[in-house]
């Protein structure tokens, strides 16, 4: 059993194929997972629904997801941006948001997601996820399993 | 400045006769009216200066660059540089003393560069200029030449470009993404030899959706030419009409609309061909589509597969990478909806996808910049 069995997550990503694939890998995961491609559906989910974790597609379609963000962040929500273009392609005031660089791959996701568990609530000014992509700023004692994507 | 040179001279009856110092009368009108020939059909704007930086002549190139007559700009008096070069593209001042077009003339040598001026009606335009010293006999400097291009054209194909390679980068990404989840959902549990097969299949559905998305310019796709490519057998041949009955009219589809309905329609065949009407001899499938306004201005695309003809059908015990693609993701990805119905006499697929609205994020500055 890792941190994450069991752990609601919302997903957000408006391909439907690669949709699947993230869906999958959390799925392995063990988590259960609320699949979301669509803006309007995303809010209706992240102001109704009770989650412990979002993914969020930076791109959805022409819109970008930063709403959905915004929610998450007043419901105290932890979450991290899946992207093809890195930091440098979000917008100023969530630079702070962990990110996970796309294609998605099984153990960064995992890594990432653990990460959010443990750490505060995020908040825009970064207090939460920290300004790290990866979360491997913290040091080795506090780290809870080996990190093979970035040492 | 040494008191010994003679200035060009900066009134209008010494600047219509540019280069009529030193020659005889006849010669002198005829190389004039050469000169005069030449500068007045040249496609570059060529501004003469003297050592005030008044503009003393211009070509007709250069006054319909500017907006301004020479005689206008004569009767101004004042550095050229005040007439069209007054202001940064953000609207602060621009004083003369920063220009690089003037320190071509105090600084004595050849200036090359790019700036925006600001023409008579108040719009901004990029030019790349070239700024040479004239020297008297006495190689004193006593005004200035100076080269002027627009170069909208050139800065708007640049910006054309950065956008274009921008959106293939971000298409290169998503082909990618759709292949690393076809591979992913293709060999996802045990080894199977048969999955290789599937995976080639798959991919060359999607490459031949690819290229019916290049035929528009990777703008659309004609619904038509995705459902005939994805029932075509292979990519040199044509639908077999004995086998497929095709009934609808032509729609454009967004490029994710056409992607996803080319995986759906080759699931839907490759499940037909294993098990369902075309797996016999004698099975066909009809295909019929309509088109149907929404409140929202969109169109809504329904679509019916039906197959007949095959063996009896049997409803499958577990769902696959077909039926998930086709009944969950595609409702969720077009708001649409999507039902596979296992009926004993052949498979059905109906589909309603709301079609998205055509364009992408850059496409509108592109067009408009191309309408300049």
């Amino acid at each position: 059993m890792t941190l994450l069995a069991g752990r609601r997550v919302l997903l957000v990503e408006d391909e439907s194929l690669v949709a699947m694939l993230a869906e999958d890998m959390l799925l392995d995961l063990g988590c259960e997972v609320v699949v979301a491609m669509r803006l309007d559906k995303a809010l209706a989910q992240a102001r109704t629904g009770s989650f412990d974790l979002a993914v969020l597609d930076v791109n959805l379609g022409d819109t970008r997801s930063y709403p959905v963000a915004d929610l998450l962040f007043e419901r105290g929500t932890p979450f991290l941006f899946a992207t093809g273009y890195g930091r440098q392609g979000l917008e100023e005031a969530y630079k702070a948001v962990p990110v996970l660089q796309k294609p998605y791959q099984a153990a960064p996701l995992k890594h990432l997601l653990t990460r959010l568990l443990m750490g505060e609530p995020p908040t825009r000014e970064g207090t939460g996820g920290g300004p790290m992509p990866c979360g491997c700023h913290i040091s080795r004692e506090q780290q809870p399993f080996q990190v093979d994507h970035c040492s | 400045m040494p008191n010994s040179r003679q200035p060009l001279q900066s009134t209008a009856e010494a600047s219509t006769p540019l280069v009529s110092l030193r020659r005889g009368a006849g010669q002198l009108f005829e190389t004039e009216r050469r000169l005069n020939a030449v500068l007045n059909n040249a496609s570059v704007s060529i501004f003469l200066m003297d050592d005030r930086q008044h503009c003393i002549y211009m070509n007709r190139a250069a006054e319909q660059l500017t907006g301004w007559t020479l005689e206008e700009v004569l009767a101004r008096d004042c550095p050229l540089h005040d007439i069209v070069h007054h202001t940064y593209p953000d609207g602060r001042p621009f004083p003369l003393h920063e220009c690089a077009i003037d320190r071509a003339f105090p600084e004595n040598n050849q200036e090359r560069g790019e700036e925006v001026f600001v023409h008579r009606d108040g719009h901004f335009y990029p030019v790349g200029f070239t700024a040479s010293p004239i020297r008297d006999d006495a190689a004193n400097i006593i005004g200035t030449i100076i080269e002027v291009r627009d170069i909208s054209e050139e800065k708007a194909a640049a910006e054309r470009q950065r956008l274009l390679i921008n959106e293939l980068n971000h298409r290169v990404k998503n082909t990618l993404a759709t292949v690393q989840s076809i591979a992913a959902q293709t060999f996802r549990g045990p080894p199977d030899p048969a999955a290789r097969g599937v995976f080639d299949a798959r991919m060359a559905a999607l490459s031949t959706a690819h290229n019916v998305l290049v035929e528009d310019n990777w703008e659309s796709a004609s619904l038509r030419s995705v459902i005939e490519r994805a029932l075509a057998p292979h990519l040199l041949a044509e639908v077999d009409l004995n086998r497929f009955q095709l009934q609808g009219p032509d729609a454009r589809l967004h490029p994710k609309v056409a992607v996803t309905l080319a995986m759906a329609l080759h699931e839907l065949m490759t499940n037909a061909a294993k098990y369902g009407a075309l797996a016999v001899p004698d099975g066909q499938v009809i295909l019929t589509w309509s088109l149907h306004d929404l409140d929202d201005g969109r169109q809504q695309l329904n679509l019916r597969w039906e197959e007949c003809g095959g063996p009896p059908v049997v409803t499958p015990t577990r769902k696959g990478f077909g039926s998930r693609l086709i009944e969950r993701q595609l409702p969720m990805e077009f708001d649409g909806s999507a039902e596979i119905t296992y009926a004993p006499a052949g498979v059905i697929c109906e589909l309603q996808i709301p079609l998205t609205t055509l364009g992408w994020v850059g496409q509108e500055s592109i067009e408009g910049r191309q309408a300049l």
